[in-house]
């Protein structure tokens, strides 16, 4: 007897290189007894892809905008946009690339899985909402009552002074489905923000994407957390000393922030939200770099005041010895 | 003098003793006990095993004891469209040996399915084994049957041999050791009293009764192994498409939770057996019929995460297969089974999935067959195929015991059977 051993080439966990299977067409016909009721479902053959290739064999798109690469190609921009983006954080592109590149293998699939095993992240990834300028109405959200998400969200950005601009496209992840929630990830960063109050200095950047690692996995977040390296001495100390053991702890501690449907939350109480999924709000970082810049200045201040004295009593002093 | 003549040390033969002792015997009318009916060999259970025993050893006085109406076993019969929701893989080897007893004429063989090539693959990896067609046999790898049609087959054989006493709808209701008579002394020997108030005395007493066997019990043989914490969802399934009856493929998807396989039926019809955590078998036994029938397309198609998903819902599985159909990539028919339809009604049912290895599978005047000595999980179909190799490895300890004129229930007699059956299994078991 043949004995076949297959590689696992139609892996459902990691469609490398795979397209989603066609359509499937169910119908149900109601209207017979149990045993004349007749569930068709029809398959079309899948499509094949090559396991590899190269740039001249390069498969076509999954969906518009797809850009397939190779696995030397994704490393090639891992490492590269990883590099940059360390050297200027405020590139928003380098970091959306080196996202989509270090995504994949387990990570991104490990977020959907999370998605799919919660009934709300289930009609996210079914009804697939999008987060534009457009889609969010920002004056009906200035009228909310303040304490509710979506007035939280916008006091956030008009203090930040930003938009909910329209964020890149995911270009560099296979699976169609898996993009979008690369694509969701990305534009519910805001959210993020708005729910945990940190600012958009380079330093709240930090401290909210080691939460997003400690929360969602995705590699991207828990790297940046190496900017914390090009943050001024101060900033690293209190980065270590209060913001990281709180991102890792409530990042840890709460629900998947990935499943909350924002557009179904917008008129709902703020702490009620973080109530449920399990966040504490970390010391207004603002705040805390106001006084410390006050403090600052008036320490200077009183160098100043002290040396000038020095400096007038010196001068006095040597006035009487002249005289 | 009964008391000086019995005294140890002093022989006095039997039949001197009767003649010291020839006194008028008052009758107690209820006191007295009835002799048990003696027997060479009473067969408890009638399953595949204990019925396959019964023919092998028609020469000898055989009685079978079944607690189950014989009569409506024999009137067994389904329209073809309809298939009990028990069915077993029978390998080459039982079939021959069923042939050989005379067995396999009588079985209905156009409800019974032979199968030609396997395909076993893992639901978390995708890795995949295809067993081809062999190349003895026809090219078939084993052969479908409901028990139902087994059984039937086999008491057909029975009455068409005869010969056989058939104590059917009576339950054991104890074993206990004979006594000494006049007659005879059977102080050694099992008796079997059943629920009609008969009992029999067996030289040999063929457990045959299933996992939680009396007779195992009686013999005081310790059963050893575990409960798989695991239920076997069973149910009659039709397709969307009838592959042709010469060239059927078996499915087997390994989950997390345990493996789902999809045996063939003759045309469009196929048997499932799910092995599942407890509370997942309670859950697919209470779903409606259409949506049962999506979980089970879902089980060989779908992801480990959407199925743990599809376990808590107790409606909507249509919807949801459809959906996440069009974003999980599976291969296409015949490398996974096709759609099923529709469910056979009141064939979903579940049972309990332990193993168990009895520590020997004879005693003095004991000896043990199929669920009785060893139960296996069904998820290789070698259940009921192991039971009927013990039936063929007993008969002939029992034939060689008879042709060199032994006493075929003392140890000595049955240890051949013993060492041919236990030793084999016990390393593959434990393996487990």
């Amino acid at each position: 007897m043949e004995v076949v051993f297959r590689r696992p080439a139609a892996a459902i966990s990691r469609p490398k290189g795979l397209k989603p299977a066609a359509s499937v067409l169910v119908t149900v016909s109601t209207s017979s007894p149990l045993s004349q009721s007749q569930l068709q479902l029809q398959l079309q053959p899948q499509q094949r892809r090559p396991f590899t290739f190269s740039s001249l064999t390069r498969p076509p798109p999954n969906y518009p905008g797809h850009v397939p690469l190779s696995f030397i190609e994704k490393a090639a921009l891992a490492i590269g946009s990883g590099l940059m983006s360390l050297r200027d954080p405020r590139r928003g592109d380098l970091i959306a690339a080196f996202a989509e590149a270090t995504a994949t293998p387990y990570f991104i699939y490990r977020l959907r899985d999370a998605m799919l095993s919660h009934p709300t992240g289930r009609r996210i990834l079914r009804d697939r909402p999008r987060i534009t300028s457009t889609s969010l109405n920002l004056p009906h959200l200035r009228s909310l009552p303040p304490n509710t998400v979506g007035r939280t969200y916008v006091e956030w950005l008009d203090r930040e002074h930003v938009s909910p601009d329209t964020r890149a496209p995911v270009r560099y992840i296979d699976d169609e489905e898996c993009a979008y929630v690369m694509q969701r990830y990305r534009e519910c960063h805001d959210f993020y923000h708005a729910l945990v109050g940190l600012p958009t200095v380079r330093e709240g950047e930090v401290a909210l994407k080691a939460f997003e690692f400690c929360n969602t996995l995705l590699p991207m977040t828990g790297l940046s957390v190496f900017a914390a390296g090009t943050l001024k001495p101060r900033e690293r100390k209190r980065f270590w000393e209060v913001y990281l053991p709180w991102a890792v702890r409530n990042g840890l501690r709460a629900k998947e922030i990935i499943n909350v449907y924002w557009e179904e939350e917008l008129e709902r109480d703020v702490n009620d939200l973080r109530a449920e999924l399990g966040i504490e709000m970390p010391p207004d970082m603002r705040e805390l770099r106001r006084r410390e810049r006050e403090e600052r200045r008036r320490r200077k201040a009183e160098e100043e005041e002290a040396r000038r004295m020095a400096a007038m009593e010196a001068a006095k002093a040597a006035q009487g010895q002249r005289q | 003098m009964d008391k000086l003549l019995r005294r140890r040390g002093t022989y006095v033969c039997r039949s001197c003793i009767q003649s010291f002792q020839r006194q008028p015997r008052r009758g107690y009318a209820t006191a007295a006990p009835s002799q048990p009916d003696i027997f060479d060999v009473v067969c408890v259970g009638g399953g595949p095993a204990g019925l396959s025993a019964n023919p092998v050893t028609a020469h000898l006085r055989m009685a079978l004891v079944e607690a189950q109406d014989l009569s409506k076993l024999r009137a067994w019969k389904l329209p073809p469209d309809r298939y009990s929701n028990r069915c077993s893989s029978l390998t080459p080897a039982s079939a021959s040996f069923l042939d050989r007893i005379g067995a396999w004429k009588h079985i209905d063989r156009d409800r019974v399915q032979p199968y030609h090539e396997m395909q076993v693959w893992d639901g978390v990896s995708g890795a995949r084994i295809e067993f081809d067609s062999p190349p003895t046999n026809g090219g078939t790898i084993a052969y479908m049957i409901e028990n139902l049609n087994l059984i039937s087959g086999l008491l057909k054989r029975l009455d068409e041999l005869g010969g056989v006493a058939m104590y059917d709808s009576s339950r054991v209701e104890h074993i206990t050791y004979g006594e000494e008579t006049e007659e005879v002394d059977l102080r050694q020997w099992p008796v079997v009293h059943l629920s009609s108030g008969a009992q029999l005395a067996a030289r040999l007493l063929v457990g045959a009764d299933g996992a939680n066997s009396p007779v195992r019990t009686f013999a005081g043989i310790q059963a050893r192994g575990w409960d798989y914490d695991r239920h076997g969802v069973v149910a009659t399934l039709q397709l969307s498409e009838s592959t042709p009856n010469t060239f059927k493929t078996a499915y087997q998807r390994f989950l997390p939770t345990g493996p789902v396989a999809l045996l063939p039926l003759p045309g469009p019809y196929a048997s499932l057996v799910w092995s599942t955590t407890p509370q997942n078998a309670a859950h697919l036994k209470s779903l409606s019929s259409e949506d049962f029938v999506a979980m089970v397309n879902a089980a060989f198609r779908l992801s480990p995460v959407d199925l743990a998903y599809l376990h808590t819902i107790p409606s909507n599985h249509v919807d949801e297969l459809t959906w996440r159909s069009q974003h999980t990539p599976f291969p296409s028919p015949p490398t996974i089974p096709y759609p099923v339809t529709a469910v056979q009604p009141q064939t979903v049912a579940s049972f309990p999935l332990r193993l168990r290895h009895a520590d020997s599978y004879t005693a003095h005047r004991i000896a043990l067959l199929g669920d009785a000595a060893h139960t296996v999980h069904p998820l290789a179909g070698q259940g009921l195929n192991q039971g009927q190799g013990d039936v063929q490895a007993l008969a002939g300890t029992v034939a060689e015991a008879v042709q060199h004129g032994m006493d075929l229930g003392v140890i000595g007699a049955l240890q051949d059977y013993n060492g041919k059956r236990f030793m084999g299994r016990d390393g593959g078991l434990w393996s487990r």
